[in-house]
């Protein structure tokens, strides 16, 4: 996704370029003529005295004024803030600031007298700054402050040593400011993004759950009416409609399976049973989420899986299942019944016997290990129900009771 | 529900095709549809013109959700029954507009004999209850006796047998297979359901009365 700020004709440099540094630019312009405005009062009232030529230190206003104005429509442009504009910015200013020394009287500086161009100065060091960051602030900071040095000539060192200081720290801290300004605005773009990216991901599902399900729905119906070839097109529709409802309720995340799992470690039993639902398989669960640890969500989610495939093995594709999830304050339940014709009475027990239990003994071993129990009852004709019942960790013990057969 | 002429249904839905089809399924059937919708501000503004027994409702609205269409549709008409259609397990959507005044819910996915056999026993004023509902139900109500503060002592609960009979439900077997198992009667049974969302619905309307006179909003309501 591509993002422009300015139209130009040629590409911005990179670094601070942006919409974000737009108000730092402004305020350069703001300082540049505040200070003019300084430097012009200075000359005109406080340090009039100190000038051998004050004519000509008003031609240096002047010129300031001058570079001020132009300075600050060349600003104005983004794709003008070239490196040529800001050296030439830096040149002139030095230049303005060293003429101060055929302006004043020698002895000047001596009297705590500024340069002609007072606070002026700053302005490139601030533009360099702003543009290309604390270090190229510094550096141009340091190249205005040698100049003002060498115009005291080491007069009065402590004092110019004091601007060079201020001027140092301006350059710095504005390049920080820049580059912080290009972060935050970075990530404000990138947050926009994610957000349309998100709002495009739930416009999706909600279109899909308005079109393709509805679609897949009524052809499932219509399969399943017709007979034949059709029936095993609905049929396979069904199953795409449950994979894609699954899909698209995992992807929007709210809205369609209620609240998510509060503490860490914790899952939503009801996610991870009801991705066994198929047109076959009917997965009932209450409407709040049913938190487990997610050790035991897994092993809950694969006995069930495992009694589901023992339906398949022993009562035919054709059999249905129901699975229902029920959540009480001190257990949480899970029945899977089909409606196969179930274990004639005694096979059971002869079977498990013989040693021939192996899905029944798999399950009863997962809901063990847990804690909990598994209980398997059948009537002839009416089909098996697989109850497994596991004690939440923390509430009265382990129960091992009505484990039958 | 005794009266003269076919049952007049009317069916809300926003997906046109689907809408046809269940029409088409509906007039087929016997049932007289009086009016169509494609969404909830339409549905509440005809069903005074339309006058339906039954609204068959999807819970899926371009405009309002499912649960307020049948709070607007229960409130302006409580002769209507709204038997609310969801193409996907949105629980909590369908546990809401149950405890709205549905009296039924069915999977979109549910074959025509299933979807005309629910509407038939909309209009005859029975609960339609699929598993998913069931569990819904069930869990609704071990969620209101785990919270205590929920208004004190008159929290609904349901019997051992209503219990019994909504997790045979939710796993699937028929009243006739419940009937047999319990040796009850059918209607026994059917009782035992419609009782179970008949204390939910009551449950609900003294909830909201409490709320609105908690938050000054009726002066003298009497609940029911």
């Amino acid at each position: 996704m591509t993002v422009t700020v300015t139209a130009g004709p040629q590409g911005g440099q990179g670094g601070a370029q942006g919409g974000s540094s737009e108000p730092l630019w402004r305020a350069i312009a703001v300082f540049r003529f505040a200070s003019l405005g300084y430097a012009t009062l200075r000359v005109a009232l406080i340090d009039r005295a100190e000038y051998s030529r004050p004519d000509w230190a008003w031609v240096v206003i002047a010129a300031m004024a001058a570079w001020t104005a132009g300075t600050t429509i060349a600003y104005a442009r983004p794709e003008r803030r070239t490196r040529l504009l800001l050296s030439a910015d830096l040149v002139v200013t030095a230049g303005l600031l060293l003429s101060t020394a055929v302006l004043q009287y020698p002895q000047a500086p001596r009297h705590g007298v500024t340069p002609v161009t007072a606070t002026w100065v700053a302005g490139p060091v601030l533009a360099w700054a702003v543009r290309y960051g604390r270090r190229a602030g510094t550096i141009a900071a340091l190249i205005v402050s040698g100049c003002d040095v060498v115009l005291v000539r080491g007069a009065v060192f402590g004092v110019a040593l004091n601007g060079v200081v201020l001027l140092i720290l301006a350059g710095v801290i504005v390049g920080h400011l820049a580059r912080l300004a290009a972060e935050v605005e970075a990530e404000r773009q990138y947050a926009i993004e994610v957000e349309a990216a998100s709002r495009e991901r739930e416009r999706l599902a909600r279109d899909i759950h308005d079109s393709v399900l509805q679609v897949l729905a009524l052809v499932q119906r219509r399969g399943a009416e017709a007979g034949g070839a059709a029936a095993e097109l609905g049929r396979l529709a069904g199953q795409q409609e449950a994979a894609l409802r699954a899909l698209v309720r995992g992807g929007s995340g709210d809205g369609t399976g209620g609240p998510a799992p509060g503490a860490p470690g914790e899952a939503d039993l009801r996610a991870a049973i009801l991705s066994a639902q198929t047109d076959r398989v009917t997965v009932s669960v209450p409407a709040q989420a049913v938190l487990l640890q997610q050790a035991a969500t897994d092993e809950l989610a694969s006995a069930v899986r495992a009694a589901l495939d023992n339906v398949r093995r022993h009562c035919g594709e054709q059999a249905r299942a129901w699975v229902l999830v029920e959540d009480e304050p001190g257990l949480v339940t899970v029945t899977v019944r089909d409606d196969g014709p179930g274990i004639p009475d005694g096979r059971l027990a002869e079977a498990a016997a013989a040693g021939r239990l192996g899905v029944s003994q798999a399950i009863r071993g997962r809901l063990r290990d847990l804690g909990g129990s598994a209980t398997i009852t059948s009537v002839p004709g009416e089909g098996t129900e697989v109850e497994l019942r596991l004690p939440r960790v923390g509430s009265a013990g382990v129960r091992r009771q009505r484990e039958r057969a | 529900m005794e009266r003269g002429g076919p049952v007049r249904v009317m069916v809300v839905d926003d997906h046109p095709m689907w809408r046809d089809a269940v029409a088409r399924d509906l007039a087929e059937a016997g049932y007289e549809v009086v009016a169509t919708a494609a969404g909830g501000a339409q549905a509440l503004r005809i069903t005074g013109a339309a006058r339906p027994d039954v609204v068959v409702l999807d819970l899926q609205l371009p405009d309002m959700s499912g649960v307020e269409v049948t709070r607007g549709l229960r409130a302006a008409h409580p002769a209507v029954r709204v038997l609310v259609l969801s193409a996907s397990g949105e629980q909590q959507d369908v546990l809401d507009a149950v405890k709205a005044g549905a009296v039924g819910y069915l999977l979109k996915s549910a074959a025509r004999p299933e979807f005309l056999d629910a509407v038939r026993r909309t209009a005859d004023g029975d609960a339609v209850f699929t598993p998913g509902l069931a569990a819904l139900v069930l869990g609704e109500f071990r969620r209101l006796a785990s919270v205590p503060s929920a208004g004190g002592g008159d929290a609904p609960r349901l019997t051992e047998r209503e219990t019994e009979v909504l997790r045979m439900v939710a796993t699937g077997m028929s009243y006739k297979q419940i009937a047999t198992r319990l040796v009850l009667s059918h209607r026994t049974v059917q009782n035992h359901v419609q009782n179970t969302l008949g204390k939910l619905h009551l449950h609900n309307r003294v909830e909201l009365v409490r709320y609105a006179i908690e938050h000054g909003l009726a002066e003298d309501s009497e609940p029911g």
